[in-house]
């Protein structure tokens, strides 16, 4: 394969700026697939999803295309588009020479669309600017220009506009594809290298990984090896996605493709880390592999107890296709026997939890979430704590360290005023503000990763009446006066309700949750006290008030069932119930925590 | 089978607490409905000796003359006990002597009078009209009758009601000294103008407090606290409401009414049209033997003496507390065993369903 006739890029943008559209556009107009064909092929591969019960992940795709009578190799690499997923991003990115970076032309640049264009930038990529939805009637080009050339540097001359939905300016695009974006570098020499951008779990052959090729080649029956995991396979199958899967003989460098080595667990096969073979292997891996990282920890348990190993088996199922995904056993005094997650984000945890529940059918209590806190102890010891139950003793503790984060937070600069509220309620640190044009501002805050878990999403959109946008990235950690608060109820600190508080909101936060609890837990028969303490110290105080009244008084003419029927209710709702201690617990109290809003 | 109850679903007026299946009152409407009753009892009553008839509603008291003769030709049919308690409701506004007339007629022996309060504001809320003059002197007149067994209901924890003006109204009730008095806190039920008009429950606290003065008041007055919410004076106890909390059976007529007949709990269907068609039976379910002991269980503990232990054991040939966690709920004191019974201590009876749900 001549590699001057190779082009790999990626499609960035923020959400709902149109990517996908402009992706399909792409593929109709390089004939991949048929315009009449569309949607079939659409339907084709749910069926087959229906049939064996799987989930067919398109994360590449090999497209053919004819420029100036001269055929080229386009591979298409799909990109998540989550901040969780920002590592996996920058992988996908890392196995491209160029990006297509798309703004919608009646939004304008928003927080994902810097995000994406930052990490296109860092793996040194050839981005392509273009203007898409031009055909929208509230379209203003000549500003979403402005604010590309004033604020992200492009020229103007290189910008280009498309519209995904007409299809206007797509074969433009793809032409700037081969004229713009270099061929891959040729190999420095014949030891194997590919990375693995991408991996996803087929039931009937074991993981599947998604490769890069850079120097060397691959063949069926090489065995392989992964640099960081130090696994070995051999090679089943290499194949390429045209979108239909198809079996190839070798992978050569240049080339985007999947290899098939009947790898039995996901573990092994790292987002990021290098292949090579045994015949010529390298001992150097290409560079920016990073070992997953969760970033928010929760504890999950089965409301039912003996359900632990029904959750424990979703669990691993789970982890089949998401190595991401951490758990390990823990228990919790008032909870009982769960597993202690990791996840790269909130969204990574909302999904999985969510999937718990819905595929598996098994009703779950999380715990708040918490970060990793950073911890040297007074013997010099530095220790990760990512469960604030396992909070070390306050005199063996020298400092506290959380991770903190940078924002770019895009709104019209009405709302600079209620932006900067909330920050600083949430201990930001003032950085800086840019302006993108007259009307809206990019701001800078470094908060701590754990106020984001909180309430922070919810009350961004509120207070900006959902007209902004977010992202951030880790920018380290930072020492901070953090201390461990406990709540009490009915007189017993319950551990799944703990939490690690900036000692100066620990009262406001006190108060808070005392206040929740309150609300969420029903009347007991007796009186039960809710304190929040930190240390033997109370800081904040309710009561649930004794339950006084709970029967069916009036004598309905007779009529039994409706009776029964009630008490039956009454029944089930008890069910859902966690006893901790005398006291009866509906499961979204372990999450009362996270309610703070004023 | 030794009960009957027969639902005459028309009202003059739609009081906002009421979810009984209810019409205003139609003329045309009540001839068809009467003439429906009369198939759906002569299709069912089997000709069992009755013990109890309680004719309910809405408000049965406000047929007209004619309507009423028909009625009580229809329930002729009955097989009556010489001592039979037959009961029929009445709105007091209704109450003159052609009513007293024809249901003196007709042979009932008790009524019950749906007062619910004396207090203004509280009567607002419930849109319903009592006069204490006015009761005081139409109990004369039944009494003149000599239907001597009277019942009269009573509301409380009504939306803004104050302990005070609740004591002021048993002062006026026990003044009226009928032999029977059913005490209901008001329940905001769905499909109700209460609920439409978003009324709020008064605090629990208060709740509790008012039903503990009601029974306070109403022993030293000589009732008797023999279920629930209910009381009587020795020897007035409703024949009637005892049979659905023995978990006896017992025939339901009409629009909505609740049946228990051979093992099966039915309930009339509640659309006026489908049951003047003759579509009476909108539900059946045929009691499992667990069921049938739940029952005698959720409704014997409603009685303050609670369920007799050797009964139980005839009944359904088991042991209670081989069937139920009661010894738990005795050693919880939940539950209290004396004199070959099983009851609810008087402390916990209003929250009752907490210790039912631990039973069935």
């Amino acid at each position: 394969m001549d590699l001057s006739h190779i082009r790999n890029f990626s499609i960035i943008a923020h959400i709902d700026h149109g990517k996908s559209t402009l992706a399909d556009r792409i593929l109709e107009l390089t004939g991949a697939v048929d315009k009449h064909d569309m949607k079939n092929q659409l339907l084709d591969s749910m069926d087959l999803e229906r049939e064996r019960g799987i989930t067919i992940k398109l994360n590449a795709v090999e497209l053919n295309y004819k420029y100036k009578n001269e055929d080229y190799i386009l591979h298409l690499i799909d990109t998540p588009g989550h901040v969780d997923f920002s590592y996996e991003v920058s992988r996908s990115l890392a196995a491209c020479e160029g990006a297509i970076l798309i703004v919608d032309a009646a939004q304008g640049i928003e927080a994902q669309t810097l995000a994406n264009l930052y990490l296109a930038m860092s793996n040194d990529l050839t981005i392509i600017p273009v203007i898409n939805k031009i055909d929208l009637p509230n379209a203003d080009v000549p500003k979403i220009k402005n604010e590309l050339v004033s604020v992200l540097g492009f020229n103007e001359e290189d910008i280009l506009l498309c519209s995904g939905k007409t299809g206007e300016g797509v074969k433009e695009l793809i032409d700037a594809i081969i004229e713009r974006i270099p061929a891959p570098n040729p190999p420095e020499n014949n030891e194997t290298k590919a990375m693995i951008f991408d991996s996803y779990f087929d039931p009937y052959r074991g993981v599947i990984a998604s490769v890069r090729v850079f120097s060397g080649e691959i063949t069926k029956k090489d065995i392989i090896k992964m640099l960081a995991t130090k696994a070995e396979y051999e090679v089943v199958e290499l194949g390429v996605n045209t979108p239909k899967p198809k079996q190839i003989d070798k992978l050569v460098p240049g080339q985007v493709g999947w290899i098939n080595a009947s790898i039995k667990t996901i573990d092994t096969v790292s987002v990021g880390d290098t292949i090579t073979t045994k015949s010529h292997e390298a001992n150097e891996p290409l560079p920016g592999y990073q070992p997953m990282k969760p970033m928010v920890y929760s504890g999950l348990f089965p409301i039912e107890p003996n359900k632990f190993e029904m959750l424990k088996e979703a669990l691993e199922k789970l982890k089949l296709n998401d190595a991401s995904l951490t758990f390990e056993p823990e228990t919790s005094e008032a909870l009982g026997f769960g597993f202690r997650c990791g996840f790269l984000g909130l969204l990574h945890m909302e999904i999985i939890e969510e999937r718990i529940t819905r595929e598996f059918g098994i009703d779950i209590i999380a715990t708040s979430p918490s970060v990793i806190y950073e911890i040297e102890l007074t013997n010099g010891e530095t220790m990760y704590l990512d469960s604030p139950t396992k909070m070390p003793d306050r005199a063996k503790i020298k400092e506290i360290r959380e991770p903190f984060i940078t924002t770019n937070i895009f709104v019209p600069s009405e709302y600079i005023g209620p932006i900067m509220e909330l920050c600083q309620d949430k201990r930001g640190i003032y950085k800086s503000l840019d302006y993108i044009n007259d009307t809206r501002v990019n701001i800078h805050y470094d908060l701590p990763l754990s106020e984001i878990v909180y309430d922070f999403f919810d009350r961004l959109k509120s207070s900006t009446k959902g007209y902004a946008s977010f992202d951030y990235e880790l920018c380290g950690y930072k020492a901070q006066d953090l201390v461990k608060m406990d709540i009490l109820i009915n007189g017993d600190p319950v551990d799944a309700l703990s939490l690690i508080v900036h000692k100066d909101f620990a009262y406001q936060r006190g108060k808070k949750i005392v206040e929740n609890l309150k609300e969420i837990i029903p009347r007991q028969l007796f009186q039960v006290p809710l304190q929040a303490s930190i240390g033997s110290k109370v800081i904040a105080r309710e009561t649930i008030s004794q339950m006084r009244k709970n029967v069916l008084a009036k004598c309905y003419g007779g009529d039994i069932s409706r009776k029964r029927k009630l008490l039956e209710a009454q029944k089930e709702g008890k069910k859902r119930m966690k006893m901790v201690g005398s006291v009866e617990i509906p499961p979204e109290a372990f999450l009362s925590v996270l309610k703070t809003e004023k | 089978m030794e009960a009957v109850y027969i639902h005459i679903p028309f009202c003059k007026h739609i009081c906002s607490y009421c979810d009984f299946p209810k019409v205003l009152h139609i003329d045309s409407f009540v001839e068809d409905y009467l003439e429906s009753l009369q198939r759906e009892i002569e299709n069912n009553y089997d000709g069992e000796r009755i013990k109890s008839i309680y004719i309910g509603g809405g408000t049965p008291s406000c047929l007209t003359k004619k309507e009423r003769i028909k009625l009580f030709r229809i329930l002729e049919i009955f097989n009556r006990t010489p001592d039979c308690e037959y009961t029929f409701e009445i709105n007091p506004s209704d109450i003159d002597e052609d009513l007293l007339d024809d249901i003196v007629d007709g042979g009932i022996n008790r009524v019950s009078i749906g007062i619910e309060s004396f207090d203004f504001e509280n009567l607002k809320i419930l849109e319903r009209e009592t006069d204490y003059k006015d009761i005081e002197n139409k109990l004369n007149l039944i009494k003149k009758r000599g239907i001597i067994n009277i019942n009269l209901d009573l509301m409380y924890a009504i939306p803004g009601e104050k302990l005070s003006v609740l004591k002021q109204d048993l002062k006026k009730l026990i003044k009226l000294d009928p032999t029977h008095i059913s005490t209901y806190s008001l329940i905001i039920e769905n499909n109700t103008k209460l609920n439409n008009d978003n009324a709020q429950y008064i605090d629990e606290e208060l709740d509790l407090k008012m039903y503990n003065e009601i029974r306070k008041i109403l022993k030293k007055a000589g009732y008797k606290h023999y279920e629930v919410s209910n009381f009587a004076k020795e020897g007035y106890e409703s024949r009637h409401n005892l049979n659905y909390w023995n978990n006896a059976e017992y025939y339901g007529f009409g629009l909505g009414a609740a049946g228990y007949k051979a093992g099966f709990r039915y309930t009339n269907t509640k659309n006026l049209h489908e049951y003047i068609d003759g579509n009476h039976q909108a539900e059946s379910l045929l009691m499992t033997y667990k069921e049938q002991m739940d029952n005698e269980l959720m409704l014997g503990l409603r009685k303050i003496e609670g369920v007799d232990v050797n009964e139980f054991y005839d009944k359904y040939g088991e042991n209670i507390q081989d069937v139920y966690p009661i010894k738990e709920l005795l050693e919880s004191k939940e539950l209290i065993y004396k004199s070959g019974h099983i009851f609810i201590p008087e402390d916990k009876i209003y929250i009752m369903n907490e210790i039912l749900i631990k039973l069935i």
